[in-house]
């Protein structure tokens, strides 16, 4: 049996998918996280439910990319029934897509979600709702469970039903449709789902009606424009809000009450005077903790590390095995350090933070109050959530750029994101490195370059591309409570994948480079490339190795650090002198983006600008090492 | 009020009678047509070229000026639209709604003008090029406001929308912006940054340039 779940982005469709199947999704608070589909399957009672979670839309006439995933899905009929997410909260705009896809004759469950918050708001009457759709109605809560089992009950039984419901229109589309439904032959929808679609010019559908049916609505459209002043697919969607307003006000009567006190604190963060320093202190106190929190875990189990381990893997390895096989274990202790050193603390608490943020639904109220200044960096407002990702991983956040239109801001967004955007590898870097060893003002020192690069990139490349307009519109969810349950949920999604992609990748390439470097192959490039470390940023040569590394994976490049040190006999904190270290985690910041990310760019903005972007890259990051070289010389 | 109305009949038929506005009508035709003395004539003309809305030229009769005209049209519009709701709305036959409407087109307001027409949305089968679509530029009448244009605080009804671009509207119609919903401005980021509305129950913001393609009647 399959399931596709339909619902506008908000109404807690991709929760609703996790409680049903204990499969993560990543929920999110605003549009576009879903952007293809995830599907997963459960048995129950002996019944095997696949589950296919769409993504968000407000509604299945238009041609957007996320209504095209959703109509193709509707349009193929893989499906057997259609779980239909209405909020409870606020049920009138969800109610509208469900009936929009009710009226196309399949078979369908709806679920009302949030009926925790919702049964404060309203005293809701399901049956009622239930009675007038002619579809089973099940109150949920994905937040709490509560009646997830009931739902999943009602589907394994098979109680998905054809509405029999009929939205009310206009007397003259009333007309309009007998007409259209005459000419229309069998299809396996309903014929007056079709009828409407077409009258909404709502392509994927009218593509289903013979070209008679066509012509006739286009016909009949023209004749309504005319008549009304209106265009036909306007006065469509006034009439079904119309008519789900009806059918809402008989199942859901207001509750007098008192505004919630997370109303009043939302009034707060979208009004300009309370808005932009609570904006500012919100990012200060991520940002200050995501630091706090990631050097006090970084240290504890550095220590840790030290007094369990110390080189008991290499010592191992190089009491038993010759040149090669302790290689082999080399590699293995540094991609232990490594990982521990960044995960842990850097990575970890990273999306924890970033959860916290998403839960509360607070991101949309940053995107709307930085559109401004984000304009300012040829970008609009939406930028900040893909950059904001970008600290964690650069490679999902540039996939991220996908879902704007504009090609000249998918480019200076991708640029920004390259050079100015530090990865946790390259956060753990410049916090954990350059912090430990030449003092956290370093590290904020580089953060102030990084963000100023970021200013200017955007500045620049905005005066000199042509512009494009974009639109700005997005639904500011209510804002709530952040479940620990989820974050941490979410947290080890994101987190997995690191381990099953970047980790044994991470493991494979520090053997394969303590091998190199056993073998003095890597040696050679030490001299040559010594005008650029020593001569220009004023690094000990053999640092070359660690920047080479870098290109394949940031965290390999930190690793690398400690092995090039432990080369020539010296630890961490001799290998480089603080001003080493500072300069050291400013070049590593903004260089050559990792293999992965070039990759993702590649896909999004095509060779030629990730080349450029790449040799840009290159370019600033040695302009600014050398600077920052001679800067802290004179100090 | 009657000399205003007999004012403004001698305005529309002089726009009739100049095929809308441009030619020399002379006193005979006026005269002529509604049946009245040419001495009446000449004085209404000359009473109406006084007050800056015709121009008299001895002998030859008068032309409407600028100002005259665009009168004469919005008289003419609202006869045309009192004359639709009548036959349309209130199944009157169309000599008893003509006789009606001559004397609803000098008291009707603009507003209600512009509301009649939103309720019918009609298309006048008239002998005049302007009147064959008087409801066409209702929206950009009073009582209609962009939604960017709205003070903080302050509501409305979705009256229409407004674009070239049809995506636009699709798009604004599924988040929820549509005619007769209800509005209100929660806060502007700033004069030309983005709008925080709320439509219903759900709160969205919209950049300047979408909010401005949406048409409130204001509630204040």
């Amino acid at each position: 049996m399959k399931i596709s779940i339909i619902g506008q982005p908000n109404v807690g469709k991709s929760s609703l998918f996790t409680r049903l199947t204990g499969v993560g999704v990543i929920t999110s608070n605003y549009p576009g996280t879903t952007v293809e589909f995830e599907e997963s399957a459960i048995t129950r009672g002996g019944t095997r439910i696949t589950f296919r979670d769409l993504p968000g839309t407000y509604s299945i006439t238009g041609n957007s990319d996320d209504e095209l995933v959703v109509t193709k899905d509707i349009l193929s009929r893989d499906a057997d029934a259609f779980l239909l997410v209405v909020d409870s909260t606020n049920p009138e705009p969800s109610l509208v897509l469900a009936m929009e896809t009710l009226e196309l004759g399949v078979p369908a469950i709806i679920a009302l979600n949030k009926i925790d918050v919702g049964n404060k708001l309203f005293d809701i009457d399901h049956d009622a709702l239930s009675e007038t759709l002619g579809v089973p109605v099940v109150p949920v809560s994905a937040k709490t469970g509560e009646g997830i089992d009931a739902l999943a009950d009602a589907i394994v039984a098979g109680s998905a039903a054809v509405s029999g419901h009929r939205i009310r229109y206009d007397s003259h589309i009333e007309e309009y449709l007998l007409g259209l439904e005459a000419t229309l032959g069998r299809t396996e929808f309903s014929a007056r789902g079709i009828a409407v679609k077409t009258l909404e010019a709502s392509k994927p559908f009218s593509g289903l009606a013979p070209s008679e049916t066509v012509s006739l609505a286009e016909a009949y459209s023209r004749i309504f424009e005319e008549s009304h002043g209106e265009s036909i697919d306007v006065h469509i969607a006034r009439d079904r809000f119309g008519d789900a307003h009806i059918v809402a006000s008989k199942a859901f009567a207001k509750t007098t009450r008192q505004r919630t006190l997370s109303e009043k604190i939302s009034d707060l963060t979208t009004d300009v005077m309370t808005g932009i320093p609570i904006l500012i202190g919100v990012l200060a106190l991520t940002f200050l903790t995501f630091v706090a929190v990631g050097t006090f875990l970084d240290e504890l189990i550095a220590d840790a590390y030290d007094a369990y381990v110390g080189t008991a893997i290499i010592d191992y390895g190089q009491a038993n095995f010759g040149t090669f096989g302790a290689a082999v274990f080399e590699g293995i202790d540094t991609s232990i350090v490594t990982l521990l050193g960044l995960v842990v603390p850097y990575i970890m608490v990273f999306y924890i933070l970033l959860g916290i943020l998403e839960d509360t639904g607070y991101l949309p109220r940053a995107v709307v109050l930085l559109d401004n200044a984000m304009h300012r960096m040829g970008l609009h407002g939406g930028a900040f959530i893909p950059m904001l990702m970008g600290l964690g991983c650069n490679v999902p956040a540039i996939m991220g750029v996908r879902t704007i239109k504009s090609r000249r801001e998918k480019i200076i967004l991708s640029t920004i994101i390259a050079m100015a955007v530090p990865c946790s590898a390259q956060l753990a870097i410049i916090i954990g490195i350059t912090g430990r060893y030449a003092g956290l003002g370093m590290s904020f020192a580089i953060f102030a370059i990084l963000l100023a690069l970021a200013v200017v990139a955007g500045a620049v490349m905005d005066r000199v591309m042509r512009f494009e307009p974009t639109n700005l519109a997005l639904e500011l969810p209510p804002l709530s409570m952040p479940m620990p349950r989820n974050v941490l949920l979410k947290m080890w999604y994101r987190v997995k994948d690191f381990f099953v992609i970047a980790a044994p990748l991470l493991v494979v390439g520090s053997i394969a480079i303590e091998l190199l470097l056993s073998y003095g192959l890597l040696d050679k490039l030490i001299d040559p490339m010594s005008f650029l470390t020593v001569g220009i940023l004023g690094l000990p040569a053999a640092t070359i190795v660690a920047f080479i590394v870098g290109i394949i994976r940031k965290e390999m490049a930190a690793g690398m650090l400690i092995t090039l040190a432990a080369a020539q006999g010296l630890t961490l904190a001799t290998f480089m002198t603080p001003d080493q270290f500072a300069v050291f985690g400013l070049v590593m910041a903004i260089y050559i983006p990792c293999l992965a990310t070039i990759a993702a760019m590649w896909r999004e903005i095509g060779w030629k600008e990730t080349l450029a972007v790449s040799t840009l890259s290159i370019i600033v990051a040695i302009a600014a090492g050398a600077a920052m070289n001679l800067a802290l010389g004179l100090f | 009020m009657a000399t205003t109305d007999n004012r403004e009949d001698y305005l529309i038929n002089i726009l009739r009678l100049s095929g809308d506005g441009d030619g020399v009508v002379r006193t005979s035709e006026l005269s002529d047509l509604m049946g009245v003395s040419p001495a009446s004539v000449s004085e209404m003309v000359k009473t109406l070229s006084e007050e800056g809305l015709v121009d008299y030229v001895r002998y030859k009769g008068a032309t409407l000026t600028e100002r005259g005209r665009e009168l004469a049209m919005k008289i003419r519009r609202k006869h045309h639209i009192a004359e639709r709701f009548l036959t349309d709305v209130m199944d009157m036959d169309m000599e008893d709604a003509h006789q009606e409407a001559c004397r609803f087109e000098h008291h009707m307001s603009d507003e209600s003008a512009d509301k009649l027409c939103r309720m019918i949305g009609p298309k006048i089968d008239d002998d005049c090029a302007y009147c064959t679509d008087p409801c066409h530029d209702a929206g950009a009448m009073i009582g209609d406001t962009p939604l960017s244009e709205l003070e903080k605080g302050g509501c409305g009804r979705i009256s229409y929308l407004k674009c070239e671009d049809a995506e636009k509207i699709k798009k604004l119609i599924s988040m929820g912006f549509v005619p007769g919903r209800d509005v209100s401005m929660v806060s502007a980021v700033s004069g030309n940054g983005p709008r925080i509305v709320k439509v219903g129950d759900s709160a969205i913001a919209l950049d300047k340039e979408l909010s401005s393609l949406i048409y409130i009647e204001s509630a204040n």
